[in-house]
C-alpha cells in the first residue's frame, strides 16, 4: 500500500518480532518515528533494542511484522545496502570510518561507492565533503586524516558521511560515550540543525539525562516487550528507569563513619604528569568511597591510570599505609593489591575468547600453585567456583566463553578477577556505564561492601547521582587539577553539577 | 571411561579430526607399505627425523601462542651450529683436550645453546621492549643470522665432529634414538610449562588480549622476552640434533621447516592470532607430517614434490578450518555486519573492537 | 598584510614537509650518499647512477607491488617464485614456438603472474585466510610445481631468443665517457618509471585504488561502506602478479640467464626496502615517494657494502640489520607516542 500524500510519519515499525539464537529478542514491538523528529529508544541490555536497531537498518529481517518507511513498505529481504538507499543511516558506536584517509574522502567517497564511480575527482569530492560539513555548521580540516582528529570531529564526519547518502532517518547508537559536555552540546546542536532540515533521528542511548534533554518522544523496551511510547518532557529519569527495568529502585545514599584519624590508607602528594594531570594531592582512608568526578578530559582516567601503574607519573609521591610505593607498572599495582576496574570492559578489562573461569583467576596465577609449584587444576577450580558464587554471576558452568554473560554479569567477572587479588585500594572507572539498573544497583552494593570491609575505593564517574549516592567525598577535578572536595551529605546535585562544568566557583 | 574419553575430544574438536587423520595416515601407509613403513627400522628412522623439525615446531607454537610468529628459528638453529661447530674445531685442534673427551661435548652443546639464547633474547628484546612486529623483527632476525652464519663460514660448510657428539644424533637408547630422547623430554617439559606453570597461563592470556593482559597486571615485556628466548633455546638444541645427525653445520640447511613449523602448528590447532593451542594438537600434527614424510621418501617423492604438497596442506588445512568455523560459528556469533570482531587481513588476527576507547585524549 | 599571511603559508607548508617522515629518509639518503662518495670517488658519477638504475630497476617495481599489498593491510611472500615461475614460463614458450619477440614475452610473463596472483587473492578473499602464511604456502607451492613441472635446469644466455639479449642492452639514451666509451640509461628504467607512474594512477584516482586503502585502514567500515572487499583483494594480489611478470622479464635480461633456484628466499629485501620507506606493516599507510626513497637507499647501502670492501657474504647481514635498525626506530616512536597518549591497541 503505497501512500500518495507524504504523511508526517517516516518511519513506522509493526508488530515486530524476532526470535534470535533460539531467544525470543522481540515480540510485538512497535516504533513510530515522524519526520525530523527527535526520537529515543531506551532498554537495558537485552532489551532487544539492539535487535529493533539492526532489523531497522536492513541488517536483519523480522520474523513477523512490518516496516514501512517515507510510505513505502518495506520489501522481504531488504538488505543493508537498501536500506541506505532508502535513507537510513546508522552511526555504530565505532563510527565505521577509514581512519587512515582524510576527512573529505571519509565523507565522500561513500557517494562514489554508491554511484558505482570507477574514478576519483578529487574535486568534486572536496565540494561535497565542504558542502556537507557546512550544512552542518562543523568545522573541520578537510585533509586531516581521521585518525588524527578527536572523537567529537570523528562524529562529525561520520554524521557528514550520513548526510551525504541522502539520509532521511540516522540511527546513533550510544554517540556521547567518549564525549565531552561541551562536544555533546555541539553534538545536540548538530542533531537540532538536522531537525530543522526534517531529518528525523533516533537517539539510542544510556545516559537517560541527555535522553530527556535531546528527544522529543521515549521509546522504552523491556524484556523485548514493548513498553510504551512517551513525550520527554512527562518524563524524570527515575521514571524511566522504573519503565526499563519494572521496578523502582532506591537509592540509599552510602553512609559509613569512616575514621579518618591516623594514617591514610593511601595518599598522593603532588602527583603530576605532563598534559595530563599537576599537583593532585589527596587521602583516602580505610572504609571510605573517594569519588573523583569531572567532564571527559580532565584528567581523571589519567590519574587513576597513574596509581594503576598503566601511567607513570612524572612527579609526586605515592604513598601506602604511610610508606612511599613505586609503581611503575601494573605489576607493581598488582602486587601492591592496588586493583583498577577499566572504563572499557570489553577491550580493557576481559579476555572475551577465554572462559569464565579463567577471566576470573587471571589476576591471582600465583595462588593456583599446588605443593609442587605448579599450577592445581583442583585449585583453579575451587577459586573460581568460589568466585563465581560469591559474587552470583549467573552461568551453567565456569568453563563457557565469557561471551556469553549478559553486559552485567560480564562486569562482576571483571569485579570478581580484582576482589580476588584481595585488594587494599580499588580503583572503579565509570563502572556501571552500559549496565542494567538492576546490575548497576547490585554493582554499588559491592562497592559499598568493599568499604566495609575496610578496603579504600575510589569511585570515578560521570554520573553525578551516582558518585553522590555512594561516596563519603567527592573531589571535582578539572583541566587536570583537583578544584573542589565536597563532603557528599552536605552537597546538592545540582550544586556538584555546578562545580563540574565550572559554572559555579 | 568412554565418557570421559569422549568429553575430553569433544571439548577440542581439532584434536580428535587430527586424531582421526593421524590414525589413518598410519593406517593407509602400513597398507600401502608393510614391509616399509612397519619396520623397527623404519620407526627409528622417523624417530630420529622427527626431533629436528619437532623441537622447532615447539618453537614456533611457543610464539603463536602470543599471538606472534618467530621466523628466524632456522637461522638461530643454523647459527648456533655453525658456531658450535667452529668453537668444537679450534678447541680440537688446539690440542687441550681429546676429540672424544667429554669436555669438548660440553662445550659444543654449551656453544649452541649460548648463541642460540642470546639470539633468542635479542628477538625478545626488540619484540616486548622496543615494540618492533614480530613479524618484522624475526624477520630482519633471521636474515642477520643467517647472515653472520655465511660471514663467518664463507658459506662453506663444515665437516667432520667426532664420535662422541656423534651419538647425540645417531645413537640409542635401547631401541629409541637418542634425538627421540631428547625431543620426547622437550615435549614432556614443554606441555608441563604451557599448562601448568603460570608463565604458560600468561603466555595465552597475552595472546587473547594483549590489553586486558596489561590491565591485569601481567608483565608483558618480561614475558615475551622469555617467550622468545625459550624459542630461541629449542632452535639450539634443535641444532645439536642436526649438527650430529648431519655431521656438518652450514647456513641454509633446513630452510623448508619455517613453513613446515607453521603447518605444523596450523595442523595441531595453534590459532596465529594466538592464545590458543594444545600440546597434544601439535605432537599429533608432527607425528602426522613424519608419517607423510617418510611415506613420500619411500614412494621417491622429490623434494620439490614434498614442498608442493606440504604447501597445499596448509592451505587446504586452513580453508578447512575456515569452513568448520563458519558452519559452528553461525550458531555462536552473529556476525554480518556485526561489531564484535574487526578483521583484517593482515595476520589473520580477529580482534573485537568492543566500544570506542574513551581514554584517546585530545 | 599580504607579507605576513604568505610568510605564515609558507611556513605552513616548511613545518608539513618536516613533518613527512619522507622528508627524513631524503636527508638520510642524500647524507649516506655524500658519505660513500667521501669513499669512492666513483660512487656519484653518472655512468654508476646508470648502472645502479638498471641492475635495481626489476627490485624497484616488485617493491611497488609490495607496497600496495601492504597498504591494504596484507603481506605477500610469494612474488619471487610467481616472478621466476613467470619468466621461465614465458622463454619456455618463445623457445617452444620459435618466437623471438618482446611484446609476447611481456605479455606471457604478466598473464602467468597475473594468473598466479589472482591465486593468491582468491584463497585470501574467499576463506579469509591470513595473509603471510597463506602466501608462504603458496610460494612453495608456486616454486614447488615449478621445479617439478618445468625442471630445475638452468637456460644458457646462448638459447634465450634474441629478445632478451637485444632487450638487455637497449638504452633509452646514450651518452659517452671522456675516453669515448659508450654508456646508457637502460629501457629498464622507463619501465619501473611507468609501472611508478601507473601505481601512482591507480592509487590515486580509482575507486579500487582508494578502496585497497580503505581495507587497510578498516576492512569492517570499508565493506559497511559497500566496498567489494574480495574483489579489491583479488586485484591487489593480482597487480602484484601483474608486476612480478614485468620484473621476471626485465630479469632475464638483466643476468641473460634464466634458472628456477634464483631470487626466491630474498623476498625480504624487498619487504625491507618498502617498510624502510615508511609503509606500514599493519596496513593503510605509505606513499610512493616513501618506496622510492625506500629503495634508492636500500640500494645505495648494499653499494657500499661493496664500495667498502665487504664481500657479498655480508649482504644478507646487512639487511637484516637494516631492517630491525629501521623498524626498530620507527616502533619505539611509536611506542613512546602511544603511551603519552593512552593508546592501547591490540598490536
Amino acid at each position: 500500500m503505497t501512500s500518495t500524500v507524504a504523511s508526517s510519519t517516516l518511519l513506522e515499525a509493526r508488530a515486530i518480532y524476532k526470535a534470535y539464537k533460539g531467544v525470543q529478542a522481540l515480540s510485538d514491538v512497535s516504533l513510530t518515528i515522524n519526520r525530523g523528529e527527535i526520537h529515543s529508544l531506551v532498554g537495558e541490555n537485552g532489551s532487544g533494542k539492539s535487535t529493533l536497531i539492526k532489523i531497522i537498518a536492513g541488517v536483519i529481517g523480522p520474523d513477523r511484522g512490518e516496516i514501512v518507511f517515507d510510505g513505502r513498505r518495506r520489501s522481504e529481504g531488504l538488505n543493508a545496502l537498501g536500506a541506505i538507499r532508502s535513507g537510513i543511516q546508522v552511526i555504530y558506536q565505532d563510527l565505521s570510518l577509514l581512519p587512515n584517509l582524510t576527512v573529505a574522502e571519509n565523507i565522500a567517497l561513500s557517494q562514489v561507492v554508491e554511484k558505482g564511480r570507477r574514478f576519483i575527482n578529487w574535486g568534486s569530492m572536496h565540494r561535497v565533503a565542504e558542502a556537507e560539513l557546512r550544512n552542518i555548521h562543523a568545522v573541520v580540516d578537510l585533509d586531516a586524516l581521521v585518525e588524527d582528529l578527536p572523537v567529537s570531529s570523528r562524529q562529525l564526519v561520520a554524521i557528514a558521511r550520513a548526510l551525504t547518502q541522502g539520509a532521511k532517518l540516522i540511527i546513533m547508537d550510544e554517540p556521547t560515550t567518549a564525549l565531552t559536555k561541551p562536544e555533546v552540546d555541539a553534538l545536540v546542536a548538530v542533531i537540532n540543525e538536522l531537525r530543522s532540515r526534517g531529518i528525523s533521528t533516533l537517539f539510542v542511548s544510556h545516559k537517560l539525562d541527555e535522553v530527556l534533554r535531546i528527544s522529543e518522544r521515549v521509546t522504552v523496551v523491556r524484556d523485548g516487550k514493548p513498553v510504551g511510547v512517551f513525550p520527554a518532557t512527562d518524563l524524570t529519569t527515575s521514571q524511566l528507569e522504573a519503565y526499563m527495568t519494572g521496578k523502582t529502585v532506591a537509592r540509599k545514599r552510602f553512609e559509613t563513619a569512616t575514621d579518618q584519624r591516623g594514617v591514610p590508607l593511601f595518599e598522593l602528594r603532588s602527583l603530576s604528569r605532563e598534559g595530563h594531570f599537576s599537583d593532585v594531592s589527596f587521602k583516602v582512608w580505610r572504609g571510605e568511597i573517594l569519588g573523583i568526578t569531572g567532564l571527559l578530559g580532565s584528567g581523571r582516567t589519567e590519574l587513576a591510570l597513574s596509581i594503576f601503574g598503566m601511567n607513570p607519573a612524572d612527579s609526586g609521591e605515592m604513598l601506602l599505609d604511610g610508606q612511599p610505593v613505586t609503581i611503575r607498572s601494573t605489576e607493581d599495582a598488582v602486587q601492591n593489591r592496588i586493583g583498577y576496574l577499566p572504563e572499557d570492559r570489553v577491550l580493557q578489562g576481559l579476555f572475551q575468547s577465554k572462559s569464565i573461569g579463567e577471566n576470573v583467576v587471571v589476576t591471582i596465577l600465583n595462588e593456583l600453585r599446588g605443593a609442587t609449584g605448579l599450577i592445581s587444576s583442583r585449585k583453579t577450580r575451587t577459586t573460581i567456583s568460589r568466585w563465581v558464587e560469591q559474587l552470583k554471576i549467573k552461568t551453567s558452568s565456569s568453563s563457557l566463553p565469557v561471551t556469553s554473560l549478559s553486559g552485567g554479569n560480564q562486569q562482576k567477572v571483571v569485579i570478581g578477577k580484582w576482589l580476588a587479588i584481595r585488594p587494599q585500594l580499588f580503583i572503579l572507572d565509570n563502572p556501571t556505564v552500559g549496565i542494567d539498573v538492576a546490575s548497576k544497583a547490585y554493582i554499588h552494593e559491592i562497592v559499598r561492601d568493599l568499604a566495609r570491609a575496610e578496603m579504600g575505593v575510589i569511585l570515578i564517574s560521570d554520573e553525578i547521582s551516582e558518585v553522590l549516592g555512594n561516596c563519603n567525598r567527592v573531589l571535582v577535578m578539572k583541566e587536570g587539577r583537583i578544584v573542589r572536595e565536597v563532603r557528599s551529605s552536605d552537597a546538592t546535585e545540582e550544586e556538584l553539577y555546578g562545580f563540574v562544568s565550572g559554572k559555579a566557583n | 571411561m568412554t565418557r570421559t574419553l569422549r568429553a575430553v575430544l569433544a571439548r577440542n574438536p581439532n584434536n580428535t579430526i587430527l586424531l582421526v587423520f593421524l590414525f589413518a595416515t598410519f593406517v593407509i601407509l602400513s597398507l600401502l607399505l608393510p614391509d616399509k613403513f612397519l619396520s623397527l627400522r623404519n620407526f627409528q628412522s622417523m624417530g630420529s627425523q622427527i626431533s629436528e623439525f619437532g623441537l622447532l615446531s615447539l618453537a614456533m607454537m611457543l610464539a603463536m601462542l602470543t599471538g606472534g610468529i618467530d621466523l628466524s628459528i632456522v637461522a638461530i638453529a643454523n647459527l648456533s651450529g655453525i658456531l658450535s661447530a667452529l668453537c668444537m674445531k679450534r678447541l680440537i685442534a688446539s690440542g687441550v683436550w681429546p676429540a672424544e673427551s667429554l669436555a669438548v661435548l660440553l662445550v659444543a652443546v654449551a656453544v649452541a645453546l649460548g648463541v642460540s639464547l642470546l639470539c633468542g633474547l635479542v628477538n625478545g628484546l626488540l619484540i616486548s621492549r622496543v615494540g618492533v612486529s614480530p613479524i618484522i623483527a624475526t624477520l630482519g632476525g633471521a636474515a642477520l643470522y643467517e647472515g653472520m652464519g655465511i660471514i663467518v663460514t664463507s658459506s662453506r660448510g663444515i665437516v667432520g665432529f667426532p664420535d662422541r657428539f656423534a651419538f647425540l644424533g645417531n645413537g640409542f637408547l635401547s631401541i629409541f634414538p637418542m634425538p627421540f630422547v631428547v625431543f620426547a623430554i622437550a615435549v614432556a617439559l614443554f606441555a608441563l610449562i604451557i599448562n601448568k606453570t603460570r608463565f604458560g597461563l600468561t603466555v595465552r592470556m597475552i595472546g587473547a588480549n594483549p590489553v586486558a593482559a596489561r590491565f591485569s597486571g601481567l608483565n608483558i615485556p618480561r614475558t615475551l622476552t622469555w617467550v622468545y628466548l625459550c624459542s630461541g633455546l629449542l632452535s639450539g638444541i634443535s641444532s645439536v640434533i642436526m649438527m650430529s645427525r648431519s655431521n656438518s653445520a652450514k647456513s641454509g640447511y633446513g630452510s623448508s621447516y619455517v613453513l613446515l613449523s607453521i603447518l605444523i602448528a596450523v595442523l595441531g590447532g595453534v590459532n596465529p592470532a594466538g592464545g590458543f593451542g594444545t600440546t597434544t594438537g601439535l605432537v599429533m600434527g608432527i607425528f602426522v607430517l613424519q608419517f607423510l614424510s617418510s611415506g613420500f621418501n619411500i614412494l621417491a617423492f622429490s623434494p620439490f614434490t614434498q614442498n608442493v604438497i606440504r604447501g597445499t596442506l596448509l592451505l587446504v588445512v586452513m580453508i578447512v578450518g575456515y569452513l568448520l568455523e563458519q558452519r559452528a560459528g553461525s550458531t555462536r556469533r552473529a556476525h554480518r555486519p556485526s561489531l564484535a570482531h574487526d578483521e583484517t587481513p593482515g595476520t589473520g588476527a580477529e580482534r573485537p573492537s568492543g566500544k570506542a576507547p574513551p581514554a584517546a585524549m585530545s | 598584510m599580504v607579507s605576513s599571511a604568505a610568510r605564515r603559508t609558507s611556513s605552513r607548508l616548511v613545518r608539513r614537509i618536516l613533518r613527512r617522515n619522507e622528508f627524513y629518509l631524503f636527508l638520510f639518503f642524500v647524507g649516506f650518499c655524500a658519505l660513500v662518495q667521501g669513499f669512492s670517488s666513483t660512487f656519484l658519477t653518472l655512468e654508476n647512477l646508470f648502472d645502479v638504475t638498471r641492475t635495481s630497476a626489476g627490485f624497484a617495481i616488485l617493491a611497488m607491488g609490495v607496497l600496495v599489498v601492504l597498504l591494504s593491510g596484507g603481506i605477500d611472500v610469494s612474488f619471487f617464485a610467481i616472478a621466476v615461475s613467470a619468466q621461465y614460463g614465458a622463454v619456455k614458450l618463445l623457445i617452444a614456438l620459435g618466437v623471438s619477440s618482446l611484446p609476447m614475452a611481456f605479455a606471457v610473463s604478466c598473464g602467468i603472474g597475473l594468473a598466479l596472483g589472482a591465486v593468491n587473492g582468491l584463497l585470501i578473499s574467499a576463506f579469509r585466510l591470513p595473509t603471510l602464511i597463506t602466501t608462504l604456502g603458496t610460494q612453495t607451492v608456486f616454486h614447488g610445481l615449478l621445479l617439478t613441472v618445468l625442471g630445475s635446469r638452468a637456460i644458457n644466455s646462448s638459447d634465450l631468443p634474441r629478445c632478451f639479449l637485444d632487450f638487455s642492452k637497449a638504452n633509452v639514451l646514450t651518452l659517452s665517457k671522456p675516453d669515448g666509451t659508450p654508456f646508457g640509461l637502460s629501457a629498464f628504467v622507463p619501465i619501473a618509471a611507468g609501472t611508478y607512474v601507473l601505481t601512482w594512477l591507480l592509487l590515486r584516482f580509482t575507486k579500487l585504488g582508494r578502496g585497497t586503502l580503505a581495507i587497510g585502514g578498516n576492512v569492517e567500515s570499508a565493506r559497511r561502506l559497500g566496498f567489494n572487499v574480495p574483489l579489491i583483494q583479488v586485484c591487489v594480489y593480482s597487480y602484484v602478479g601483474f608486476l612480478a611478470g614485468i620484473m621476471g622479464v626485465i630479469n632475464v635480461a638483466l643476468i641473460r640467464y634464466v634458472t628456477p633456484t634464483t631470487l626466491v628466499g630474498s623476498e625480504l629485501d624487498v619487504i625491507a626496502a618498502v617498510v624502510l620507506g615508511g609503509a606500514r606493516i599493519t596496513g593503510g599507510k605509505g606513499t610512493i615517494l616513501g618506496t622510492v626513497l625506500g629503495v634508492a637507499i636500500f640500494e645505495v647501502l648494499q653499494t657500499s657494502l661493496v664500495l667498502l670492501g665487504l664481500s657479498s657474504f655480508w649482504q644478507r647481514a646487512f639487511v637484516g640489520l637494516i631492517i630491525i635498525a629501521g623498524m626498530s626506530i620507527t616502533a619505539y616512536q611509536t611506542k613512546v607516542r602511544n603511551a603519552r597518549n593512552l593508546i592501547f591497541r591490540l598490536e
